[in-house]
């Protein structure tokens, strides 16, 4: 049987780090370094407000999401990849991003030479996708009150929401469950698995969690911290906030795999060429034998 | 019979014989094939190119291991018409490249009686002949297909790595493909994630993508019928490297 563990839920990782980027971004921060010394030669990335994607060419340009709105990232990788000739790009976006992005990778459908073209895959973990419309609705939903949201963050286990008005106010993922993006509900990849790095922003803004899953990524952390040694402060993360993040991921893969189970027993229809991975996954959660592997390009 | 059942893989003169046919189309496909440029020189001591219409001179149609066909099936065609006969006979194992071969592509779109053949009026894509079904084992959805694909594909192919073909082996059983199957296929069964994957993959962007709900917008006349699409979409089938479940 599947067991809700740190495998499973976080993926296999080498390092957890929080890294402080003091009074910026760290994530913002390490695109900018990588630009700016030309360890990449552009960014694939979302506007801060997630609403549309970005191709960024210059550090003073960068600007990362931090809102867990829809994305649409891929959408600009031709133009990236084919009409630019970028051949050290780098992509922000969520875990879905990079199912696209690794499946162009590794069949080479729909974009020319994509294999050789990424130089960094950084995700960020994603409670799923919401519109406009739909954050406007969940915190109506919430607090009764009518206000945008302005960016999203974890602390001690739980999601919670900056306003636009200040306020902050903490998200519960039954809540939260019914207001994503409905493939969001059967998505077992919050973490972003098969990327270099996955990024979990805190509370404080210039602050993150880098969970560091690659030897790409270890080393380009550490060709970012040999460029600008005062830019970024690492610090090991604790047990304690790594295990935080997956009782979080735990809650929320519980509404997502009851969805898939009830999905499956109703017997909804899947697209035509898809080797069913929904029945799979509702085969293998009653098996005891279970062979999973991640792999990254 | 696969192509390789009767040879030992020890064997050092082991060449596949590979060959590309072309029925009505606009040769792009066999052109990206050629464009794979210097990782095409890896699998050249493994493969030898016995017949095309772009780069031998042969007129007859050789036995051959796997037959690479672009373009679909001119019914009125004679020429066509023995062709896949010829096919039938001469192949162990067919591939169909690119949209008109798989899935009719742009021919769909035509209506015939028009110069300079008014005689050419009604196409078919080779997974729909009957005679060759059986042979046909891989559709290669786009227009065209990129050469990383067909040169992942060749390899795949040399390696039998079932893992990486099985999703072709899947789209041959399917005729017909457009920019439609987003909506029909992922969108309305609650599929889409708004990567946007499907509107880098689409050739001619009668796929766009629509920021304000975050899916693809579909415009059909553009759409050339290749279903690279939904190939591409990471949920039409296996997208890696999630974890796979076995």
């Amino acid at each position: 049987m599947v067991a809700l563990n740190s495998r499973f839920l976080l993926g296999k990782y080498r390092e957890a780090f929080v890294v402080d980027g003091k009074g910026e971004n760290p994530i913002k921060a390490i695109f900018t370094l990588m630009l700016k010394f030309g360890l990449i030669d552009g960014l694939l990335t979302v506007s801060k407000d997630g609403n549309s994607p970005r191709l960024i060419f210059k550090a003073e340009d960068v600007e990362i999401p931090v809102r867990n709105s829809c994305f649409g990232v891929n959408a600009l990788l031709k133009k990236a990849v084919q009409k630019y000739r970028l051949s050290r790009l780098a992509v922000f976006g969520p875990a879905c991003t990079f199912d696209g992005l690794n499946k162009t990778q590794y069949f080479g459908i729909g974009c020319n030479w994509t294999k050789t073209a990424v130089a960094l895959k950084i995700s960020f973990l994603c409670p799923g996708v919401l519109t406009d419309t739909a954050f406007l609705s969940e915190v109506v939903d919430i607090t009764g009150k009518r206000a945008g949201v302005s960016r999203f963050y974890f602390q001690k286990g739980k999601l919670h929401y900056q306003l636009k008005t200040g306020e902050e106010i903490t998200v519960p993922p039954s809540f939260h469950h019914r207001y994503v993006n409905s493939a969001c509900r059967y998505c077992l990849n919050l973490s972003g698995k098969g990327t270099d790095l996955t990024a979990v922003y805190l509370k404080e803004r210039d602050k993150v969690l880098l969970i560091v899953r690659s030897e790409r990524g270890l080393s380009t952390l550490a060709q970012v911290q040999r460029s600008s040694p005062s830019t970024l402060y690492f610090r090991k993360a604790d047990r304690k906030e790594v295990e935080s993040l997956i009782s979080f991921l735990k809650e929320k893969v519980i509404l997502n795999i009851t969805d898939i189970i009830e999905r499956v027993e109703l017997g909804f229809p899947v697209p035509k060429w898809n080797d069913n991975k929904l029945r799979k996954f509702y085969r293998l959660w009653n098996s005891i034998d279970v062979n999973s592997e991640e792999e990254v390009f | 019979m696969f192509y390789r059942d009767k040879l030992s893989f020890e064997d050092e003169e082991f060449k596949l014989k590979v060959g590309f046919l072309h029925f009505s189309s606009c040769s792009g496909c066999q052109v990206a094939f050629f464009d794979m440029f210097e990782e095409a020189v890896e699998i050249l001591d493994t493969v030898e190119l016995v017949y095309s219409n772009m780069l031998t001179k042969r007129r007859d149609l050789p036995r051959m291991d796997v037959a690479f066909v672009e373009g679909a099936l001119c019914i009125e065609d004679p020429h066509h018409l023995h062709l896949v006969k010829e096919l039938q006979k001469k192949a162990k194992l067919i591939v169909a490249v690119g949209g008109c071969a798989s899935f009719g592509g742009v021919r769909r779109l035509s209506c015939g009686n028009q110069l300079p053949q008014p005689q050419h009026q009604s196409f078919v894509p080779i997974t729909e002949v009957d005679l060759v079904k059986p042979k046909v084992k891989y559709a290669i959805p786009g227009c065209p297909p990129n050469p990383s694909l067909l040169y992942s594909f060749l390899l795949a192919l040399l390696e039998i790595n079932e893992d990486f073909l099985l999703p072709f082996e899947l789209m041959t059983f399917s005729t017909r493909a457009s920019g439609m199957d987003i909506f029909v296929e992922v969108v309305n069964k609650g599929f889409c994630v708004g990567c946007g994957t499907c509107s880098t993959a689409c050739p001619t962007r009668a796929i766009t993508y629509n920021y304000e709900c975050s899916r693809p917008a579909f415009n059909p006349g553009l759409c050339v019928y290749c279903g690279s699409c939904l190939a591409a979409c990471p949920q039409s089938f296996k997208p890696y490297p999630q974890p796979t479940y076995t």
